[in-house]
């Protein structure tokens, strides 16, 4: 009754999600329950997710998951526990699904974790836990994800959200429409199922992605995206899924440009690789969280030092003050990025070459610092105009 | 059924009454374990080597009044002992059954007699000897002291009443002055081992402080009793020699050589005699000095005959040795072995090796090592005896995958008509090759079976881990299916699943799983 009640107030977006969403679990584990009932050894054929597995495509710019699967058999000792896990994990989310409830990951974790008490093979009595740590449940959690090829959010769960947008479009989010120009000094979060959210209608030309959450906030009251007809994101950080599948989205359902901004060091770097080819950890939902066309505009090795044919944005004297010597983390993480296939390209080996022949970075608040108009009226359009990006 | 013993003196009493130490009477301790021992004994000796299961009591009163007198009471079921034969087979210092040869537990054919000698210089009292034969119409009492100058009995009473239960066995009741403190532990250790080499026997054991220890009666198979033997010409010495001339009724040399050795037929027994210049026809009671020593020599020397007999040995059997070792020690693993025969200066002796492992034993830093000779515990001077080397220098335990501290005994049982015992106290055996050599074989080869079990063992316990593994996730794991369970046409429910499954595991590991015969016995309530 209480449910009914419920229901009264949720989206209809919602609901039509979860249905397909149990429909998917149905058929996977179906198969499982059939087997038991057969005296067959009950298997779940897994995609791997190991980098070994993980397929830098050209062509499309993405990471993706390779064909590579391996059998995940309760039979098997050595995989008995997490053969466990994955269908405590699924009994976990099939719940959630026809309940009408949201849980985070962290709510997955707690729901799941309990004491199973049994006597060892010399009688003694033992306890193990289901999962000791949310490293365990979440590894679980991405297996599913891979074996019935949903994303989490397609199973409604929540993430803690961090990315934020503004600009001149509106869109419906649940069953109500969001005018995304009218949020005064805040902005709107981007939910963390963005799949359900439908764009109405857009006027703008491009998307500017800032990593930092301060120069967001500074650009969008001085008026950035009014003035250059732009869609404003910050990703607060290192981008969640929900940022990264929304500016996707962006980029392919609106044919927007998408434009990334970050300090000039190698997380910076990394951030843009996140947002434009897909995280290794992640690499199965590359092909719908990336957004391979994405450009990074900067902050570059050139923009601050130039070179022959290109005058530095900075003087000498700005540099002495904003320029930080790099620790030696920023330099070992500089040398894997030269190992990953996807930075393997002239405009990379140069920018990051630099780096390591200056090792000295730079954060974009130092652009601001020389002024935040430079920055918006002059530092980012000219950069757009002139194509001094990295694509 | 044998007849009654035969008894012979062979030294006055007072020779022994001197060198108490000999027999073992050293100290009060001392005396309090070796009568207890010399009794227990002659009781076994009386039942087990004439084909009656044993029921043996053995009784340690302390004295009320003054404490370092104890009362030992030692009750069989034996053959008993004939009437007119009671005084001097209690009174008088003997040896028995002539010049045969007996493999018998005794081991200076003193037993009894020393007892009551002891206990007579220490407190006085007469000995109480009940005693009836197999179908006596009565049962007898004597009361004995034993006059120590002239090797006899002295009898002080003597009386009887009819025996209207057929009982027949012995009771020896005798007063010693002991130390029941000092001596408990070896005298519960020497009656705990006596039960393991006897687990054919019913032996009851109240000490002063009122423990009563049972040992039950875990199996009616005796052992085939010792027989009677001849001696081989390669064991004999020149007083042994001596004793059978002035024994044997034969008139010549060719007739004592072939009738009363083992070993020796008529013409074995000439071709030496030719071979050694003797003459045949030569009476043996005759012979000088010189010639006995030279006779002696030829014997020993002479390597044609046939080799000495071990039918008339008794082994205890690999058989009771596994089920003492099993019902004293309650262990996992048991084993043992009876070696083929061997043969030491014209005395033949058998090995025994038993292994007892895990269950009851406690973990110790060397094998816990149960020696015998004859069937009797020896539990003096381990560190000097052969068996000690072999099981502590000899054995490297590692290749045999033991690591020490380990629940592991081996028992070493040797039996003969003669043992090569170190030192008067004979509580060790001394280490000759042969008799090393055979007992080194013994223990490895129970050791390699020990080795094959513990192998099977871990394979099992691994593939029981294995199988536990599954199991204990099988209710998560149906609860889980029961949900993805509501299409199947037939309802399911989670004990149809959680059976299912624990067939699954069951036809994987079939015999590992002797007693989980559901998950429910291996996953247990959280509550």
């Amino acid at each position: 009754m209480a449910m009914e009640q419920t229901k009264k107030f949720i989206s209809s977006v919602d609901i039509r999600a979860r249905i397909k969403a149990a429909e998917k679990f149905n058929e996977v584990f179906e198969k499982v329950v059939k087997a038991v009932l057969n005296c067959e050894e009950p298997r779940l054929v897994i995609p791997k997710r190991t980098l070994s597995n993980t397929i830098y495509d050209k062509e499309k710019g993405l990471l993706l998951l390779g064909p590579a699967t391996f059998e995940r058999s309760f039979l098997d000792v050595k995989e008995a526990r997490k053969f466990m896990q994955t269908l405590l994990m699924a009994k976990i989310i099939y719940d959630a699904l026809i309940n009408n409830e949201y849980p985070t990951i962290r709510d997955l974790f707690y729901r799941g974790k309990h004491s199973i008490r049994y006597r060892d093979h010399k009688g003694r009595v033992e306890e193990e836990n289901t999962w000791d740590e949310q490293k365990e449940s979440d590894s679980v959690l991405r297996d599913i994800e891979v074996l019935v090829n949903l994303l989490r959010e397609e199973m409604l769960i929540l993430s803690k959200e961090k990315g934020k947008v503004v600009g001149d479009m509106r869109i419906r989010s649940g069953d109500d429409v969001i005018d995304l120009s009218k949020m005064g000094h805040g902005a709107y979060a981007i939910e963390p199922t963005p799949d359900l959210i439908e764009f109405i209608d857009v006027n703008a030309e491009f998307v500017l992605v800032v990593e930092k959450d301060a120069v967001f906030q500074q650009l969008h009251r001085a008026g950035f995206w009014k003035k250059y007809r732009a869609i404003l994101v910050t990703s607060a950080g290192q981008p969640d899924r929900a940022t990264r599948r929304f500016v996707r989205r962006l980029n392919e359902e609106l044919k927007l440009p998408v434009y990334i901004l970050t300090d000039a060091d190698p997380y910076g770097w990394y951030i843009y690789s996140v947002f434009k080819i897909g995280s290794i950890t992640l690499s199965y939902e590359s092909e719908r969280l990336a957004t391979p066309k994405a450009k990074f505009l900067g902050v570059s090795m050139t923009d601050i030092f130039g070179d022959k044919n290109k005058k530095p944005y900075l003087s000498e004297s700005e540099r002495r003050n904003f320029i930080i010597k790099a620790k030696k983390t920023d330099i070992k993480r500089a040398q894997e990025l030269l190992n990953y296939e996807w930075f393997k390209t002239e405009k990379w080996s140069k920018e990051i070459n630099i780096f390591l022949q200056k090792q000295s970075k730079l954060e974009i608040e130092a652009l601001t610092g020389k002024g935040l108009h430079f920055l918006m009226d002059t530092y980012i359009p000219m950069k757009i105009q002139t194509q001094d990006f990295i694509e | 059924m044998s007849t009654a013993e035969k008894f012979r003196s062979i030294s006055p009493a007072e020779f022994f009454y001197r060198n108490k130490e000999i027999a073992g009477f050293a100290n009060p301790a001392r005396a309090l374990y070796q009568s207890v021992r010399e009794l227990v004994e002659n009781a076994l000796d009386a039942t087990d080597s004439h084909g009656i299961l044993p029921e043996i009591s053995i009784s340690i009163d302390r004295d009320p009044n003054k404490t370092y007198v104890y009362r030992i009471t030692v009750k069989d079921n034996g053959i008993g002992v004939p009437e007119n034969y009671v005084p001097d087979a209690f009174g008088r210092v003997l040896f028995s059954s002539k010049y045969v040869l007996r493999q018998t537990r005794g081991l200076f054919g003193l037993g009894a007699k020393m007892v009551i000698l002891y206990g007579q210089i220490t407190v006085g009292e007469p000995a109480e000897i009940v005693s009836a034969t197999i179908n006596s119409k009565k049962i007898y009492k004597y009361k004995i002291m034993i006059d120590i100058k002239e090797n006899k009995p002295i009898v002080l009473e003597k009386s009887w009443w009819p025996n209207k239960t057929s009982w027949h066995g012995t009771i020896v009741k005798v007063a010693i002055e002991g130390d029941w403190g000092k001596a408990r532990q070896k005298v519960l250790e020497y009656v705990k081992r006596t039960a393991i080499v006897t687990p054919y026997a019913n032996i009851v054991f109240r000490t002063p402080d009122g423990e009563i220890k049972i040992y039950q009666r875990v199996v009616d198979k005796l052992p085939p009793p010792p027989r009677e033997t001849k001696p081989h010409p390669h064991g004999i010495d020149l007083e042994m020699l001596k004793a059978m001339i002035s024994e044997t009724k034969t008139q010549t040399l060719l007739d004592f050589l072939s009738e009363e050795f083992q070993g020796v037929g008529r013409v074995l027994a000439e071709r030496f005699i030719t071979k050694n210049n003797f003459d045949p026809n030569a009476n043996p009671k005759t012979l000088s000095k010189d010639d006995l020593e030279k006779l002696v020599r030829a014997l020993k020397e002479f390597n044609e005959f046939r080799k000495p007999r071990s039918d008339h040995l008794s082994p205890i059997g690999s058989d009771l040795i596994k089920i003492g070792l099993s019902s004293i020690l309650k262990p996992e693993f048991v084993d043992a072995i009876t070696r083929k025969p061997i043969v030491y200066e014209g005395h033949s002796m058998i090995v025994e090796v038993g292994i007892a492992y895990g269950g009851a034993i406690e973990p110790v830093e060397e094998p816990l090592l149960l020696r015998f000779a004859n069937k009797i515990p020896l539990l003096y001077d381990e560190k000097s005896d052969v068996a000690w080397k072999v099981v502590s220098e000899n054995i490297d335990w590692g290749y045999y995958d033991i690591v020490f501290p380990a629940p592991i005994a081996i028992l070493v049982h040797v039996c003969g008509t003669k043992i090569p015992y170190k030192g008067v106290g004979k509580e060790s055996i001394a280490e000759v090759p042969i008799l090393e050599n055979e007992i080194e074989e013994g223990v490895r080869h129970v050791a390699r079976s020990l080795k094959l079990y513990l192998a099977r063992k871990q394979k099992e316990e691994e593939a029981a881990r294995k199988a536990i593994t599954l199991i204990k996730y099988i209710p998560e794991i149906a609860s889980a299916l029961v949900v993805f369970a509501k299409s199947n046409p037939e309802p399911v429910n989670v004990e149809t699943l959680e059976s299912k499954l624990f067939e699954l595991v069951k036809n994987r590991f079939r015999d590992s799983l002797k007693n989980i015969s559901s998950p429910r016995d291996v996953v247990l309530s959280v509550e």
